[in-house]
């Protein structure tokens, strides 16, 4: 049936096209409040369910989040260079270091993330180029049903364990704590110093072999492993992971060993180039302050990096702290992980 | 001999000038999609692979890869888990297949149900459902001591054996398919022939049913085994770190050391391998497919 162009028809149209005409800057910016962050698997329980509705209701934006490991972030912002669609990435400080030498951030200052001056001395890097938020402790995850507890790092290498153990590759960050414990036991050497003995730590993880079930770069397989009592333990864990998982019911804990416990090096930054900049900055803000922060820190039982925050007993006390040497640990790790992957190959 | 008859019925041959059959221009889409998103980028990946470090080109980092003994021993070991996951495919697929066969009705229905529908779950959950399986205290090991087989827990998760038998678990259907296939084209009178000319069940089986369906077990065990050479989710979560194979290794030298030559290398090193398989199997195919 042909429809003749009537006058009525013609201002129908016209309606229509001057409605559609309106509403499209609504849909421009409703497409410009959303965000890409880039983060750890390990992250999600907490960005689910503070952040993205914190952030929706604050600063209105929409977070859609990738959670995976660090190096991975790295490639993604490294692939994508030229056409960035990350604006932030949470990611551990040795890639941090990484990324900042391939270019690839966008310095931070207090105009556009004021938070930035309420933060801790050393947790704001390279003239801003990145931030610490909140840092977890990491020590050793046991299944509390199995084992009463782990004393000392050296726990992971008794003849009782054998085969009832695993530890994270070296391509997780998590996985340096094994290697720095080793290092420290190998040598006997304070970890100031034991930090810089590699040969003597991969000697010492070549002893742990008979006690290690498997390696992983996939941790919520071998968490499972722990919580259903397959290994005892699970070297370098860390308190934004297994804390909450015991707060649950599960039968897991995280020792503090008596060598010392990790401080993990989460850190923010901003991706050069990426969109939404100021809404991106304003994410950034967000999670340096004060609420944020005491919300997350409590969540994940770490420390938070906002002064204004009360870190109150959420770390360990009697126990050394430990900070590794990242820029020694980001030109090093690749040779690491070829080191380690052959030793570790069955 | 007669000549092939035309797919539409009637309809004559639509040839240019020089011999070229128009409806093959219903493949260029396919051919397009291919060329743009297959062969352009694998001819990258070859020329990466082919880059030396200081810019010349030759075949240093493919020196530098066997020169290592740990990559030829995860090259060996992809190798070895790809034969026994197509040899254990096989050997659970073929009278799968024999089954469908003879099934009618409902029966064929829910056989091919049960081929089909497992496809649609996804790798990740299988492999981590073998994963629970394989435990300790897994289903196996609870049913094997049960029936006396062990006396304890014996170890399986993170063994090769329980990577080939989660890996065989997953890449079944393309196995029995194209042996079913094979034997759906079989006429049923060929084995009574063979029967009434005294031939007994094993002559019948070894001279007469399994060569007509070989051209099958060399389509699917093509599919199997370069399924099982590229797998990268099953080994990760049954096998773990401990025993890469070489995806695992391609993963690991793009994402984590970062070095694009040396996954170059072992992607078109894997390339040769599916490329062997498929220009191997078709010629296979096309022997046994001469000889019937």
């Amino acid at each position: 049936m042909m429809t003749s162009l009537t006058r009525r028809t013609l201002l129908k149209g016209s309606a229509a096209a001057a409605v559609g005409t309106l509403a499209m800057p609504a849909i421009l910016r409703a497409q410009s409040a959303e965000l890409v962050i880039g983060c750890a698997g390990s992250h999600t329980a907490w960005m689910e369910e503070i952040v993205v509705p914190h952030m929706k209701e604050v600063i209105g934006a929409d977070i859609l989040f990738e959670g995976t490991k660090s190096s991975v972030n790295l490639e993604k912002m490294s692939s994508n260079r030229d056409r960035p669609y990350l604006s932030v990435v949470q990611m551990d400080d040795p890639v941090m270091i990484q990324a900042v030498e391939e270019d690839l951030l966008a310095p931070m200052d207090a105009t556009s993330v004021p938070n930035l001056t309420d933060l801790r001395d050393g947790t704001v890097h390279m003239d801003g180029m990145w931030a610490n938020y909140v840092q977890p402790w990491a020590g050793v995850a046991y299944n509390s049903s199995m084992r009463d507890g782990v004393t000392s790092w050296g726990d992971l290498w008794a003849p009782e364990s054998k085969g009832r153990v695993i530890i994270p590759s070296l391509q997780n960050t998590e996985g340096m704590w094994t290697l720095f414990a080793a290092a420290m036991l190998g040598s006997g050497k304070p970890f100031s110093e034991a930090q810089y003995e590699i040969d003597a730590a991969f000697a010492k993880l070549e002893e742990l072999k008979p006690n290690v079930l498997t390696t992983y770069s996939v941790m919520s397989q071998a968490f499972n492993l722990l919580e259903q009592g397959e290994i005892t333990m699970l070297a370098g864990n860390f308190s934004s992971y297994t804390l909450p998982r015991k707060a649950e019911g599960v039968p897991v804990d995280l020792a503090a060993p008596s060598e010392g416990i990790f401080a993990m090096p989460s850190g923010i930054c901003l991706v050069k180039g990426g969109p939404n900049t100021e809404l991106a900055a304003a994410y950034v803000n967000e999670m340096l302050g004060a609420g944020l922060q005491k919300e997350i820190a409590t969540f994940a039982s770490s420390v938070p990096a906002n002064t204004k925050v009360d870190a109150g007993d959420l770390v360990p006390s009697g126990v050394p702290i430990l900070s590794p040497d990242w820029s020694f640990v980001a030109a090093n790790r690749q040779a690491w992980i070829e080191r380690f992957d052959k030793l570790m190959a069955v | 001999m007669t000549a092939a008859p035309n797919i539409i019925a009637g309809t004559p041959p639509t040839r240019c000038g020089l011999g070229f059959d128009r409806i093959a221009l219903l493949a260029a889409p396919g051919l397009s999609f291919l060329a743009l998103f297959y062969a352009i980028p694998l001819a990258l990946l070859l020329f990466q692979s082919l880059r030396g470090p200081e810019g010349g080109f030759g075949i240093a980092n493919y020196v530098s890869f066997f020169s290592e003994p740990f990559n030829i021993g995860v090259l060996m070991r992809t190798l070895r888990v790809a034969l026994l996951t197509t040899l254990l495919s096989l050997i659970i697929a073929y009278p799968t297949a024999i089954a469908m066969n003879r099934a009618r009705g409902v029966w064929l229905t829910v056989f091919l149900v049960a081929m089909v529908l497992p496809m649609s779950l996804g790798v990740v959950v299988k492999a981590f459902a073998w994963s629970i399986l394989f435990r300790a205290n897994g289903a196996l090991n609870q049913i094997m001591q049960a029936i006396g087989l062990t006396d304890g827990p014996v170890r399986m998760l993170f063994t090769e054996t329980a990577l080939v038998i989660g890996a065989a678990n997953v890449f079944l259907p393309f196995m029995v398919l194209p042996i079913y296939a094979v034997l759906q084209q079989q006429k049923a009178s060929l084995a009574d022939a063979a029967a009434s000319l005294g031939a007994g069940p094993f002559f019948r089986f070894f001279h007469v049913a399994l060569p007509l369906t070989l051209p099958g077990i060399v389509a699917g065990a093509a599919f199997v085994f370069s399924l099982s050479v590229s797998m990268y989710v099953i080994p990760s979560l049954i096998v773990g770190e401990t025993q890469q194979n070489l995806p695992m290794l391609i993963a690991r030298s793009f994402l984590y050391l970062r070095n694009e030559e040396l996954g170059s290398t072992i992607s078109a090193i894997l390339l040769i391998i599916a490329i062997a398989v498929v220009l191997g199997s078709t010629w296979l195919a096309a022997r046994l497919g001469a000889k019937e």
